[in-house]
């Protein structure tokens, strides 16, 4: 008999209860306005800019860039500009020198500020990460209120879902006698620009 | 007060400074948690639902793992069994050494601290770099995590700034936390590209998609996940949950209940290995099955980690985590140890408990805690020596009233000497650090008895 076998073996043997699963949760709250989400992601030390109209986003993002100091800036699918585009052929160790990542974010959630970024908004799972500084743009009306509503819409095919990360606010750390930290290991800012509708769907 | 606990706290406690600076910072954490959960109308609601989610996983927990174990392989990833900590050693060595792998990274696992992993694979000549700060920091201090979610939590930032000047070469006397973390940062990021494994542990893996979710603050497992090409994810049998949707419940509980954040910075799933990569997962009993089976001690295989029964913990508090002598330290760490550790010092830890029933009250998942403490304590715990003797001689005293109110009236007599510094106090290493509360000078029944006479 295998590990696997010996293993599954002992489980069977110790089911004693039949409890049902239980049925969905209702979530309490209801708020999914830009403002909810902009005043948490302030508070998990983020940046909300916006909202912008969508013939607004490119110069937007530009002065954003220039803020960042103009170091190397790439953009993965479906950001519009004269950005450095990233697609999945990049190996990610060529990505290490990025200094501003600019991705399309899927779902935002008022109560907790995070943004979804699936795999196809960024092709290669460690540019969010390598980055020094993190944009995401996020389509106001893809703010939902809370993490039930949020994973209720998360898409579950292969491609988009082989990876997929919520991002809230920059990467941090309370390691250090319960000092809060920003840019622990990855991005040391999160902006998260909000886009009023664009005629085409994000999703 | 258990004599182990006891010794083991003296290490911890050289003053009375890193005691209170320890206190302050984890019960801080409660605080942080406390305030999240204020603004959240419907937690308790939550909490409910996340222990009907577990009850009912572990109801089926074979079911539940074929099922990810179909869906993981489905989507590419490689599935692994270890019966126990060893096997798990030994498959992940077997992973590296295939490869030809010499340098990995590796983010927070409880499991891996658990099995051992890190003395093991170095003793193959793998070199293995904890990249969670506080994990990086108890690796180079060469010592366990003393918390699950803040490993170093009881160190202090000079401290910490001369670990980093011996191992990081950085000048001396900085204890800047801002500094000591981009310190950190800077040493630890060509870790990174040069890596060429990633090591994580997994929050929750997910049966319906076959994914593991991966949680931190850092972004450390991220990275370690998105540059090797090898990832091997180490995992418990009761990681899984049925569905993407009982995922919501368990993330709006797990960072709210340990630093009192409404979500970690990050939260990622892992569905199959990425473009050119592979996905390896290893799916570890070591004991838990033992758990399963017990029906006093099933629920605390519902434990997510998030620490807030240890931020909570009278004892805890003032112990510090290295007193448990486990990965696992306070309430739950006691609760697991006699079913997954051998040795008395496992079955000696339900003791180190005053079943306040704080850690019952936190517990995002709703484990009985102090009641599990209980019910070691009458199974298999045994308190050892002069413990053992004190209890036998407690449960004689307290049987006859007689012998009470006399054992009362002296230990009135020689408590002003316990309070004292003489050569043989039995309650010497007690008192490294704390002072024996004062005695109000006249038993419970007196003052009793005073009050009643005073009110008519």
């Amino acid at each position: 008999m295998s590990a696997r076998e010996r293993v599954l073996a002992r489980l069977r043997g110790a089911v004693r209860h039949e409890r049902p699963p239980p049925g969905s949760f209702v979530p309490a709250i209801a708020d999914s306005s830009w403002e909810a989400f902009a005043e948490m992601l302030r508070s998990v030390g983020g940046e909300p800019v916006g909202p912008v109209e969508p013939d607004a986003l490119e110069r937007t993002l530009a002065d954003l860039c220039t803020d960042a100091g103009s170091g190397r800036v790439v953009a993965g699918p479906g950001v519009d500009g004269a950005w450095e585009q990233v697609s999945d052929e990049v190996a990610p160790v060529s990505l290490a020198d990025v200094d501003v990542a600019i991705l399309r974010g899927s779902i935002g959630v008022a109560e907790n500020a995070a943004v979804a970024l699936d795999g196809r908004h960024a092709p290669v799972r460690a540019l969010p990460f390598l980055c020094e500084r993190l944009v995401l743009l996020l389509e106001v009306r893809a703010i939902v209120p809370d993490m039930h509503a949020a994973i209720a819409r998360m898409p579950v095919d292969a491609t988009q879902f082989h990876h997929f990360t919520w991002i809230s606010g920059p990467s941090k750390t309370a390691d250090i006698e319960q000092t809060l930290v920003l840019g622990a290991h990855a991005a040391r800012s999160l902006a998260v620009v909000g886009v009023r509708s664009h005629a085409e769907s994000f999703r | 007060m258990s004599a182990l606990l006891d010794s083991r706290a003296a290490r911890l406690l050289p003053d009375g400074e890193a005691l209170v600076r320890h206190d302050a910072a984890v019960f801080d954490l409660r605080r942080r948690r406390d305030a999240a959960v204020a603004a959240l109308p419907d937690f308790e609601a939550l909490r409910a639902h996340a222990e009907a989610i577990k009850a009912h996983t572990l109801d089926h927990l074979d079911t539940y793992l074929e099922r990810f174990e179909s869906q993981a392989s489905a989507a590419g990833a490689r599935v692994h069994w270890a019966e126990d900590g060893v096997a798990h050693n030994r498959i992940v060595h077997e992973l590296l050494e295939a490869r030809g792998v010499r340098r990995v990274v590796k983010s927070k696992s409880m499991l891996t601290e658990e099995c051992g992993l890190n003395p093991y694979l170095e003793a193959q000549g793998v070199e293995v770099v904890d990249t969670d700060l506080g994990e990086r920091i108890v690796q180079l201090g060469g010592e366990l995590p003393s918390h699950i979610v803040v490993p170093a939590v009881h160190r202090s930032r000079q401290e910490i700034g001369t670990l980093f000047h011996t191992h990081m070469g950085i000048p001396s006397g900085e204890s800047d936390p801002v500094r000591l973390t981009e310190h950190a940062r800077r040493d630890l990021r060509p870790r990174f590209l040069a890596a060429e494994a990633g090591i994580t542990g997994v929050n929750f893996a997910i049966a319906e998609t076959g994914s593991i979710v991966v949680c931190t603050n850092e972004g450390n497992a991220d990275l370690g996940m998105g540059l090797p090409p090898l990832h091997i994810a180490c995992m418990g049998i009761e990681k899984v949950i049925p569905t993407l949707a009982d995922l919501a419940t368990l993330l709006r509980l797990l960072a709210r209940s340990a630093t009192g954040q409404p979500i970690t910075a990050y939260t990622s799933l892992v569905t199959g290995p990425r473009r050119g990569g592979e996905l390896h997962i290893v799916i570890v009993d070591n004991g838990r099955s033992r758990l399963l089976a017990s029906s006093a001690h099933r629920q605390a295989l519902a434990c997510i980690r998030c620490g807030a029964c240890l931020n909570t913990c009278p004892v805890y508090r003032r112990a510090g985590g290295h007193a448990y002598g486990l990965a696992v330290a306070g309430p739950i760490g006691s609760v697991l140890a006699p079913a997954l550790q051998s040795g008395d010092a496992a079955r000696e830890l339900p003791f180190a408990s005053t079943l306040c029933g704080s850690c019952s009250a936190v517990c995002p998942v709703r484990i009985d805690l102090h009641d599990q403490l209980l019910v070691w304590r009458r199974t298999r715990a045994r308190p050892r020596g002069i413990e053992s003797g004190l209890y036998r001689l407690a449960a004689a005293v307290l049987a006859r009233p007689a012998l009470f109110r006399g054992a009362g009236r002296l230990l009135r007599i020689v408590w002003p000497l316990l309070s004292r510094h003489w050569l043989g106090n039995p309650a010497r290493a007690w008192r490294v650090g704390r002072e024996l509360p004062e005695h109000p000078g006249a038993s419970f029944a007196a003052r009793y008895r005073r009050l009643r006479e005073a009110k008519r």
